[in-house]
């Protein structure tokens, strides 16, 4: 009976356990960041080697994509759980380009933003791990329990069965196995990628590399890959190599750490300024050969073999393993009595080393009479950590009339357990005991010199090693303990649910419509059901952990190939016209980067893409008013009368991208649509002076930083042009934005207080509807150029669901700009900002830690400098791509209350009309 | 059963390419190969995100099937 | 039985990729073009190449549904401009294997240069066409001097030289 048991597998018979207390501690949730479980830890970027592009050439393309993940609740049996499910929000961009002839490149860049609950771990339902949050008090921070659920004890009968008490008394044997939830603050992870390749005839090669970067995970990727047609390009062989290189610094989960037994990663933990830091590196090898062939005139079959060798840190740093340790001596097999099992938390083991091959086949299939496709897909993957995997799929590819292509599918999942997942581990010694030498006494230690050993006789007399007695009450004698055996422990052990035997069905739809302009757009939905019974040969056993989720994304997609052969087209019968014709008139248009609605479209029909980038930063020094604040000051006068001060930033920096679609319907108006999504992240410092800390009720202290992002609002507009001669322009924008950014976001809970709402400046919206009106005038003479715009925005409701509303903003500024090529602009702006403080406050509980917190500290009054380049590309195929960049820098700040000084904010743009 | 159950689907997949033998398809009998809704990845942009939430949930070892071949043979 | 099958199938693959090296046809250098039997897209029948010696003779052999092929057609329509009085003849020989996808397609994009049909496909094969698009210029005398595959932007530059260079030489 050394060996662990797999509990919750064991079969048991219903026998009539006796009745006893067993008082369950309970517990908070857990986790810093959690982002390493959705994204790096089980599939590395890099591993996905980039698709030689194939015979059928791509074409140059820029796409951009929105996704949103989202799960359905776990099965938490009796808890009412108010932890949201996982949520992920991402956004892609895409393209491909020609570089000359047979030189193709091709980028990609991710951002994805998540957050909700996550298991941590998996325990007997018994343990009552899941426990609901109790609300604070109204004085607000209150530490509620204390010990955690991971640590806890378990009634167990004598075949080692969970047993629950009942009300009327006694105990039943409960086998149910429950996963144990944490919630998360929300995390974001970049990803960018590059592919250069260069194309024969009858072959192809491209080199790719990438890197993926969140703050706990790190993971850069180089590959190559190639291609040979054989047989008139009937047969095409493929082959491609990988190399990923990872690392994790995970910030082990403050809350948990006391309760987490890491003794078997003592050498990879660092500690610093109070959190523990767990370190891991990993390497992936990965090789692939495929083959395709064509079978007939609609009909081709591909085949692929792949390896992958990982090596290195492979756990999820965040996942720990329930371990109930049973006292032997309680063990009496046959009797009636119950045992009392210490649950204690391990972090993972997992192997050091992987290896998985994987043979897929796909068959394509033409119908003819309808023109549809069928495709077929099947895989299969085994690995050395006994997971097989069988993944089944079929897509129907309809194309319809007028562009339209619809595409249901169907997938069906199943993969064996791995040979170390365990839902929680039984181990058959006690976790801690006291200490006994080969002779059988106890032993006692001086807590300052714990490598002197004492022991005690029959008059409770301490003597030394050497029989000597010594004076007990000069020595602050304690029992020794010695730590459970690990090596009566498996070597490695995960209860990961992602690595259980389980199946799973999806089925989706995508649906496409393509427009003449060479525009194409796609929306797609998926419906995903894990299910253990689902499993191949059935036998899944961790239905505890079956959930579901959705996946719905929307793309554009511009082709510029199509876009160029149409104005080729147009132009079919100007047979000089080599560079598909002016576009725009250089210096007309420009106008620099920073500034939004300045650009109207001249001609009915036409169709504008672009993205803009903004980035700004503020870091610095803090201000009140123009000068700079002590932190005395802020401490004092900062927060509130009854609430002093105690942290403040220390920066923070904003990122959002912004689709912009324009479309002009008739020459004087101009119709816009312009999602956005957001990104930020702020670092706090305590400040000097600070009132000191009230015991018993801990301070959050953005230790790492904290981030959010995700969808920030929409923008409707108008641009109505209102008067033009040659040279001059005037026109008027009359835009709303919508609320789709979220303003509820809330820190997860820590040290079982709740985290609360974020900051004002880090939730992703205004979450009002806004009125955005502006004006613009813009002059051209030869290579000058200049312009003047105002710009407002007008909160039109009183208050957001959380209870405030941002302030009004007003901004004029002027520019003036030289043509200094024929392709390229330089410009100088001068903008002038005010903007008003926060009007109402948070209706919900905020930590109210530091000026960030406080409505007052918000809005004020900027000057700023903006420099600026326009570039355009005049002729060849990329012409009618419009790039512009610009730097604003501050000049002087004068703020409301007090504030983090701003560095800067860049601005950069991309658009392309046709 | 790991490998053997590759193998059977496989070759009951393959079994109509050894039924249509090395069936010469000639460089202009290729329209239908050449549909984008032919090729081996009729959605690329869904792909990688699919891949992505599928590795993230599911254990298996992944490998891009969409590395080219067939289409429209042209050079 | 299974390994029998998958030994079966590994051989049929060998000997597909075995058999069918392509039968290119030696015709670039001092040879003449095979004889081809085409039409116009309204049924009538097309002259021999033998009609058009003492001009340069752009053939090109496309289909509605090859991207590169379609991307060539600007460039006809301009050789066609450019060259068309200097002694150049584009011909577009079509290969779909429904003529009413090619007419569709070129109801949406007319061009300036004559458009032929090979019903049979014979010519496309006597003249060893193995790719989308394949182009054979034949010189003054009739000979074919260059064959080129596919349709690259910066090659088509050097298909004009290749072509003006054509156009000034003697017969």
């Amino acid at each position: 009976m050394n060996a662990p048991h797999s509990a919750g597998l064991a079969q048991h018979s219903v026998d009539n356990p006796e009745s006893r207390d067993s008082k369950v501690s309970l517990t908070s949730s857990r986790k810093t960041t959690l982002q390493a479980l959705t994204s790096a830890a089980l599939v590395l970027p890099g591993l996905l080697l980039s698709p030689a592009q194939g015979a059928s050439p791509s074409n140059d393309s820029v796409s951009f994509q929105y996704n949103r993940y989202q799960e359905g609740k776990r099965n938490l049996y009796n808890v009412h759980s108010n932890l949201k499910p996982i949520m992920v929000d991402v956004v892609h961009g895409s393209g491909n380009f020609t570089f000359y002839d047979r030189v193709k490149f091709s980028f990609s860049y991710t951002q994805d933003t998540w957050s909700g609950a996550t298991p941590v771990t998996t325990a007997p339902l018994v343990a009552n791990g899941n426990r609901p949050i109790l609300q604070d008090s109204p004085q607000g921070v209150i530490t509620v329990g204390a010990s955690p659920l991971v640590q806890t004890q378990v009634l167990l009968d004598q075949n080692l069965n969970p047993l629950r008490l009942i009300p009327e008394g006694g105990k039943v044997i409960d086998p149910r196995t429950v996963l144990i939830l944490s919630s998360a603050s929300p995390e974001t992870r970049n990803q960018a990628n590059f592919r250069l390749g260069y194309e024969w005839n009858e072959a192809a090669v491209n080199a790719g590399g990438g890197f993926s970067l969140e703050n706990d995970y790190k993971s850069s990727y180089g590959n190559i890959s190639g291609r040979l047609d054989f047989n008139q390009k009937l047969t095409s062989l493929k082959f491609g190599a990988g190399y990923t290189s990872s690392e994790t610094s995970a910030i082990l989960d403050p809350d948990l750490l006391p309760y987490v037994t890491r003794t078997a990663y003592a050498n990879q933990i660092e500690r610093r300024s109070g959190s523990e830091i767990l370190r891991g590196d990993r390497q992936d090898w990965t090789a692939n050969l495929g083959l395709t062939q064509v079978l007939g005139k609609g009909s081709l079959i591909d085949t692929n073999i792949g390896y992958t060798h990982s090596s290195g840190f492979m756990e999820n740093p965040y996942k720990v393993m329930t371990v109930i340790f049973i006292n032997p001596d309680t063990l009496n097999p046959g009797s009636n009595s119950s045992i009392t099992g210490d649950a204690r938390a391990l972090l993972e083991q997992r192997p050091n080393i992987r290896n998985q091959l994987a043979l897929s086949s796909k068959y394509v299939q033409h119908i003819s009479p309808v023109d549809a496709a069928l495709h077929l897909n099947y895989q299969f993957s085994f690995d050395d950590w006994g997971v097989n995997a069988h993944t089944f799929e079929a897509d129907w590819v309809q194309p319809l009339s007028h562009g339209w292509t619809i595409t249901p599918r169907i997938r069906y999942y199943s993969q064996d357990s791995a040979d170390f997942y365990q839902p929680y581990l039984i181990s058959n010694q006690a976790f801690r005991k006291t200490a006994i030498d080969a002779s059988g006494r106890q032993v006692w230690v001086d807590v300052n010199d714990p490598n002197q050993q004492f022991f005690r006789n029959g008059n409770d007399n301490f003597f030394d090693a050497n029989g000597n007695l010594v004076d007990a009450t000069e020595l602050n004698l304690r029992p020794q303990l010695v730590s459970f055996d690990a090596a009566k422990l498996p070597q490695n052990f995960s209860s990961d649910h992602r690595l259980s035997g389980f199946g799973s069905l999806s089925g989706g739809v995508v649906l496409n419509k393509r427009f003449t302009k060479g525009v194409e757009l796609e929306a797609a939905f998926e419906y995903y059901a894990r299910a253990s019974s689902l499993k191949l040969g059935g036998n899944g056993q961790s239905s505890f952990a079956d959930f579901d989720f959705y996946v719905a994304n929307a793309a554009i997609k511009v082709d510029m190939e199509a876009i160029n052969s149409r104005m080729n087209k147009e132009t079919g019968h100007n047979h000089a016209n080599h560079d598909h014709g002016p576009r725009h008139a250089h210096g007309a248009h420009s106008v620099p980067a920073g500034i939004m609605f300045g650009h109207m479209l001249d001609n009915p029909g036409e169709l504008m893409v672009g993205y803009r980038f903004m980035y700004s930063r503020q870091a610095g020094d803090m201000l009140r008013g123009a000068h700079q604040a002590s932190d005395l000051s802020i401490v004092n006068e900062g927060c509130s009368d009854i609430t002093l001060c105690r942290f403040t930033h220390t920066e923070m920096n904003m990122k959002m991208h912004m689709l912009d679609i324009m479309y002009a319907p008739t020459r004087w108006l101009n119709l816009m649509i312009m999602p956005q999504f957001m990104d930020m992240d702020m670092n706090l410092r305590q400040l000097e002076g600070r009132p000191p800390p009230v015991p018993g009720v801990h301070e959050h202290t953005g230790t790492g930083g904290h981030t959010t992002g995700g969808v920030g609002d929409t923008i409707l507009s108008s641009l109505i042009k209102l008067y033009e001669i040659p040279g001059h322009r005037l026109h008027a924008g009359l835009g709303i934005s919508a609320p789709t950014g979220k303003v509820d976001l809330k820190m997860r809970r820590m040290f079982q207080v709740d985290g609360g709402l974020f900051h004002f400046d880090m939730q992703l919206g205004s979450g009002t509807w806004d009125f955005l009106p502006n004006l613009t005038y813009a002059g051209t003479s030869d290579r000058w150029y200049w312009g003047a715009q105002l710009y407002g925005v007008k909160r039109m409701e009183r208050s957001n669901e959380s209870g405030y509303r941002l302030g009004d903003i007003f901004q004029a500024s002027t520019w003036g700009g030289y043509q200094l090529s024929n392709w390229l602009a330089a410009s100088v702006r001068g903008i002038y900002t005010f903007r008003d403080r926060i009007h109402g406050d948070f209706n919900e509980f905020n930590a109210r830690i530091g000026p960030m917190d406080f409505p007052a500290n918000h809005g004020g009054q900027y000057w700023d400098i903006g420099i600026g380049v326009n570039a355009s590309v005049p002729s060849g195929k990329f012409s009618g791509n419009h790039f512009a960049f610009e730097w604003v820098q501050p000049l002087r700040d004068d703020v409301n209350g007090f504030q983090l000084e701003r560095e800067g904010a860049l601005s950069a743009t991309w658009h392309y009309s046709f | 059963m790991k490998v053997t159950h590759f193998i059977v689907i496989s070759i009951i997949l393959f079994s109509g390419a050894t039924l249509s033998g090395c069936a010469q398809i000639a460089p202009w009998e290729r329209g239908n190969l050449a549909k984008s809704h032919m090729a081996l990845d009729p959605n690329p942009l869904q792909s990688s995100i699919r891949g992505h939430i599928y590795g993230s949930r599911e254990a298996a070892a992944s490998i891009n099937s969409a590395g080219g071949g067939g289409g429209c043979g042209c050079f | 039985m299974i390994k029998q099958a998958n030994l079966l199938f590994a051989a049929s693959l060998m000997f597909c990729l075995s058999v069918v090296s392509p039968v290119r046809a030696h015709l670039e250098g001092n040879t003449p073009p095979p004889h081809c039997q085409l039409s116009f897209l309204d049924g009538k029948l097309a002259e021999g190449w033998e009609a058009m010696k003492g001009e340069v003779v752009y053939v090109d052999f496309w289909a509605s549904w090859c991207p590169p092929c379609v991307k060539s057609f600007p460039f006809m329509s301009q050789l066609t401009h450019e060259f068309k009085d200097k002694g150049l003849k584009v011909i577009a020989i079509n290969l779909d294997e429904s003529v009413e996808d090619a007419k569709e397609f070129l109801a949406k994009r007319p061009v300036n240069f004559p458009i032929l049909i090979d019903a049979s496909k014979q010519c496309a094969q006597d003249f060893g066409v193995i790719a989308m698009p394949s182009t054979y210029i034949i010189d003054k005398k009739g000979f074919v001097r260059h064959i080129h595959r596919g349709f690259r932007t910066g090659e088509a530059e050097e298909l004009r030289r290749l072509i003006e260079q054509l156009l000034i030489e003697e017969i």
